[in-house]
């Protein structure tokens, strides 16, 4: 059975990995189930920013919004997370359906977001407000409102516990362009598999996983307190890459993080 | 890899022969739109026009590498002709295509032969794409 599924979404009893270039570290986590199976379409609708709504201009200057969910040429958001739709009242934090309280530490949201139409900039910052794309060791911060540091129409990431991540889009054309977003995702029911070798195994590439880099740079104190809250990590936050011949140090080392894990 | 394939129109009752379509609409777009201006690395794929009018409205399509100056050098890329009053539908096996590569290049349109005080529309199909096929 492969991985993923058509949607690119992870198959039950397959692993998935998450990425941190910050530390150099990694999230292997197996989905036990997807809550959600078949029913990974979510049309969220327009972008949730309204008519009048201020907004940043490549320009420099700052533009208004025409219409809701419009942007004006030249423009583009600050952080935007999506609020609670039509009967999503009860979710955990109304103004951001992604965002997973801690408490639900084996849940995991494999999102990916659609944007029409596909000329729109997006870039995910997490947490929120915090750039992590940068450019040569960090000499120039990229995103949205760079040349590079974004992707258009499309943009891939998993919700961890604790976290608000923020998303930004841009509009470099000169028209008023209504902008839809679609989102595909998986509501996952996760757990840090327990077998240190296994977990080798997995960054090391011998056992099949689907691979995931988060856009973490800089590991913000807010992401820290979110891992250890929700999986009892500290530092390293994760589970180092290591050569092949440095199997012995990584099974050692693997074997102590996880005698404190939580989930 | 980006791609967008939009709709514009435009319609006019002009009381000159020649002249630019200024109000274009689009389903895809808020609001009116005198020209079309994309990021640098894109092509604009120019797939079918309809036209519709008096005999002899002639649609033309214009390019400018730069539309940011006070007056930007127009050029004509293609023309349609309506040869008799009614209407024209033309799908392209080629598209007409047209490069952004600076950012600064725009395309328009407007008409030419049109009969003063008749109605003239048209419509295009555009990809947005930044695939090089």
């Amino acid at each position: 059975m492969s991985v993923v599924d058509r949607f690119g979404l992870v198959n039950e009893n397959q692993y998935l990995t998450l990425y941190m270039p910050a530390t150099g570290t990694a999230l292997v986590f197996r989905v036990v189930s997807r809550v959600n199976k078949g029913f990974e379409v979510l049309d969220y609708g327009l972008l949730p920013i309204s008519s009048g709504a201020s907004l940043s201009s490549y320009t420099g200057t700052t533009i208004t919004a025409p219409a809701a969910g419009t942007l004006p040429p030249y423009s583009y958001t600050g952080d935007i997370q999506f609020p609670a739709i039509t009967g999503f009242d009860n979710v955990f934090d109304k103004s951001d359906i992604w965002h997973l309280s801690i408490d639900n530490r084996d849940r995991l949201f494999h999102v990916k977001v659609f944007v029409h139409p596909p000329i729109i900039r997006v870039d995910v910052r997490i947490p929120t407000g915090v750039t992590q794309t940068k450019f040569q060791a960090g000499r120039v911060v990229t995103g949205i409102d760079s040349a590079t540091g974004f992707s258009r129409g499309f943009i891939e990431t998993v919700h961890l516990p604790g976290i608000v991540y923020g998303y930004r889009f841009g509009n470099d054309t000169n028209l008023n362009l209504p902008v839809y977003i679609r989102f595909v995702y998986g509501e996952y029911i996760v757990e840090i598999p327990k077998n240190p070798e296994l977990i080798f195994n997995i960054l090391t590439k011998r056992t099949p996983s689907y691979w995931l880099t988060l856009p973490i740079t800089y590991m913000d104190p807010s992401i820290q307190s979110a891992l250890r809250d929700a999986y009892g990590l500290s530092d390293p936050w994760g589970f180092k890459l290591y050569r092949e011949d440095e199997k012995d140090k990584a099974i050692k080392e693997y074997s102590n993080i996880l005698k404190n894990l939580k989930v | 890899m980006v791609r967008w394939l939009f709709t514009v129109n435009g319609c006019a009752t002009p009381s000159s022969s020649t002249g630019d379509f200024t109000t274009l609409t689009s389903p895809s777009v808020y609001g009116n739109f005198s020209y079309i201006r994309l990021p640098k690395g894109f092509k604009a794929k120019i797939w079918a026009k309809r036209l519709a009018g008096t005999a002899g409205f002639m649609l033309v399509i214009n390019y400018t590498t730069d539309v940011t100056v006070s007056q930007p050098n127009w050029t004509a890329v293609d023309v349609e002709y309506l040869a008799s009053a009614g209407s024209i539908e033309l799908d392209k096996r080629r598209p007409i295509v047209i490069p952004f590569r600076t950012g600064n290049e725009a395309i328009k349109f407007s008409y030419s032969n049109a009969t003063a005080n008749s109605n003239i529309c048209f419509s295009v199909d555009i990809e947005v794409t930044d695939e090089d096929e």
